[in-house]
């Protein structure tokens, strides 16, 4: 394991009486990094995240967590760790602060609960009642408490589902901090747009198996999927003839003569070719967009599935 | 340690932010002792406001013990609390520890306003050897807790953690001696008595508070008490389920049976044996034709 390994996982595997959750992954999460779990449901992602938690036992394979063997050593990888689980509650009369306090009490090690709450703006709402917080003020104080250990790798679980947009925004915005700090950060979403924006790599798991890693550039770039160019220019073509410019696979002109659309392979050359073009027939260009294949169309493409499904 | 002081710090504010804990801790028992007071005319002689007193602590342990304990803890679960606290370094043990001492810490003041409002308002006498009754409803207590944690462990929701509990509080509070006084039972019911556990919380207290008795002359009820709180704090342990989505198999609900064991055995010792738990002081509820006439 290279010495920048926070995560390492090799033929893992988990099973469930008859059924096959994680069918012998390989990947490695590196200090610093901001790692994405995509999939479906029962794609095996959760298992394979409560295992790295120490919360389940693998069938087979070899896992290590910051060094420590989750199976055997749990309570000191629980205590090294920061958990935010999209699903669970404290209790509706507890106090944002009063919170902050126990959950430092369960590590061996934390760090100031003013300074968390300060930095996830809650502090002030320190002796505000947990029934009394909207869902955004919740999941920020979800997060301070997933930090109130210091933890160099977090392990966050959907952390922004349910939330409006704004929040959602807010909580990136923290993600992207804690990134700024160095932690390293294993994120399972539901949200393409969450993996695209916040994730240095991601691994897209299908019915247990891991069917893409990498950046989510180098997964777009893989992507069989084409581009999509779209020209709109101040004037129509007029019946001028469209050449076949290479790696175009299909084109369409619309009825106003003016707006072209353009699916390619290799779109960047494809452009290069279209605006030497206009340049040469002397058609102004008013408008021109580019569209790559989305991490979402990459995901459809690998497991014939949309990520709600 | 610090875990312990801030686990029980934040349960006995919880505790304390919640009308329901101080209806069913404090007011509801108050309502039945002052209904019993007036229904056996507590006033009237020492005998009558002991036994009030002594059915109005077993009520209070088996509500604070069985209700108490285990229908939180199913609530914790269901709610998704304990699920949060699975992901740090915390075991169960500091959690049962917790629930345990904030449940002594709630109900002892309620012990305290009995005592005073049995003697005060209705002139009983301190009890001769109040020491070793508080340890003796201690242990009750304990017992009682370790009790509903098993059940909360069993049960894998509300509905079935209520329906686990009533089975155990009903039988246990009208066949005890806890709301209908033990003299007032005919002989089956006696005999039916003795499988009960509150049988023996109301026969140690009865012992202790209305005879003059130490804890050493009931050790059949406190042995019993003892190897309850011991198995059903094992048994918690072994069976503590973070989450609600950890069905539990339905052969492991027998692990209750385990925890009823002693009083099985105490049952059956005492039915061989025709031995009598103690019975209160029934001379004068008889003399009102209040008491079942034994021949």
């Amino acid at each position: 394991m290279n010495t920048d390994t926070v995560i390492s996982v090799k033929s893992l595997r988990k099973s469930y009486a008859d059924l096959e959750a994680v069918k012998g992954i390989d990947f490695e999460v590196h200090t610093g990094e901001v790692f994405g779990l995509l999939g479906p449901n029962g794609a095996g992602k959760t298992s394979t995240v409560e295992i790295l938690e120490g919360l389940r036992l693998r069938t087979s394979g070899e896992a290590v967590v910051l060094g420590f063997d989750p199976d055997l050593q749990k309570q000191q990888l629980k205590d090294r760790i920061g958990v935010c689980l999209q699903a669970t509650n404290l209790p509706a009369k507890i106090r944002v602060q009063e919170s902050m306090d126990l959950f430092a009490s369960f590590y061996t090690r934390s760090i100031s609960s003013a300074d968390l709450l300060k930095r996830l703006q809650l502090w002030d709402k320190r002796e505000a009642l947990y029934e009394t917080l909207s869902g955004g003020q919740k999941q920020r104080l979800a997060l301070a408490l997933a930090l109130v250990n210091d933890p160099q790798l977090l392990f966050l679980d959907e952390p922004t589902t349910g939330l409006d947009p704004q929040i959602r925004l807010e909580i990136h915005g923290l993600i992207e901090q804690m990134k700024s700090e160095n932690r390293t950060v294993l994120l399972t979403t539901h949200y393409i747009e969450e993996a695209e924006r916040l994730c240095d790599r991601v691994a897209i798991m299908d019915e247990g198996k891991i069917v893409a890693l990498g950046t989510p550039r180098e997964l777009q770039q893989k992507s069989q999927t084409q581009s999509r160019i779209q020209i709109t220019c101040a004037q129509p073509f007029n019946g001028k003839p469209i050449p076949a410019w290479p790696d175009v696979v299909s084109r369409q002109l619309e009825e106003d003569g003016r707006n072209l659309t353009v699916y390619s392979t290799r779109p960047a050359r494809t452009l290069f070719e279209i605006m030497k073009w206009l340049d040469h027939e002397g058609l102004p260009l008013e408008d021109v967009h580019l569209k790559r294949p989305t991490l979402e169309d990459v995901f459809v493409e690998l497991t014939g599935k949309h990520l709600r499904d | 340690m610090r875990v312990y002081l801030e686990l029980i710090k934040i349960d006995l504010k919880l505790a304390m932010r919640l009308r329901a804990v101080i209806f069913f801790n404090y007011l509801f028992p108050l309502i039945f002792f002052f209904t019993f007071a007036t229904l056996f005319g507590a006033g009237s002689s020492r005998e009558r406001i002991t036994q009030v007193m002594t059915m109005s602590v077993a009520l209070g342990v088996l509500g604070n013990g069985l209700f108490g304990a285990g229908m939180r803890a199913i609530q914790e679960r269901e709610m998704n609390i304990l699920r949060r606290y699975k992901v740090t370094p915390i075991t169960p043990g500091p959690l049962l520890v917790a629930s345990m001492v904030t449940g002594w810490i709630i109900f002892m003041p309620y012990i305290i306003v009995l005592m005073a409002l049995a003697h005060y308002q209705y002139h009983m006498p301190w009890p001769a050897r109040m020491t070793e009754l508080v340890v003796f409803i201690s242990l009750g207590l304990v017992a009682f807790r370790s009790m509903g944690l098993v059940i909360a462990s069993v049960a894998n929701n509300m509905q079935e953690g209520t329906i686990l509990v009533q089975l155990f509080y009903f039988p246990m509070l009208f066949l005890s001696g806890a709301t209908f006084p033990a003299a007032m039972f005919p002989p089956v019911v006696t005999v039916i008595s003795k499988f009960i556990p509150a049988t023996y919380l109301v026969e140690g207290v009865t012992g202790i508070m209305q005879k003059n008795q130490g804890l050493g002359d009931n050790l059949p009820a406190v042995g019993a008490l003892v190897i309850t709180a011991v198995v059903g704090w094992i048994v918690g342990m072994k069976l503590f389920r973070w989450e609600k989505e950890e069905k539990i198999r339905g052969t492991a609900k027998l692990w209750v049976a385990a925890v009823l064991l002693p009083f099985l055995i105490m049952g059956v010792y005492q039915w061989i044996h025709k031995t009598q738990p103690a019975k209160p002081a029934v001379g004068a509820l008889e003399t009102q034709g209040i008491g079942h006439q034994r021949t």
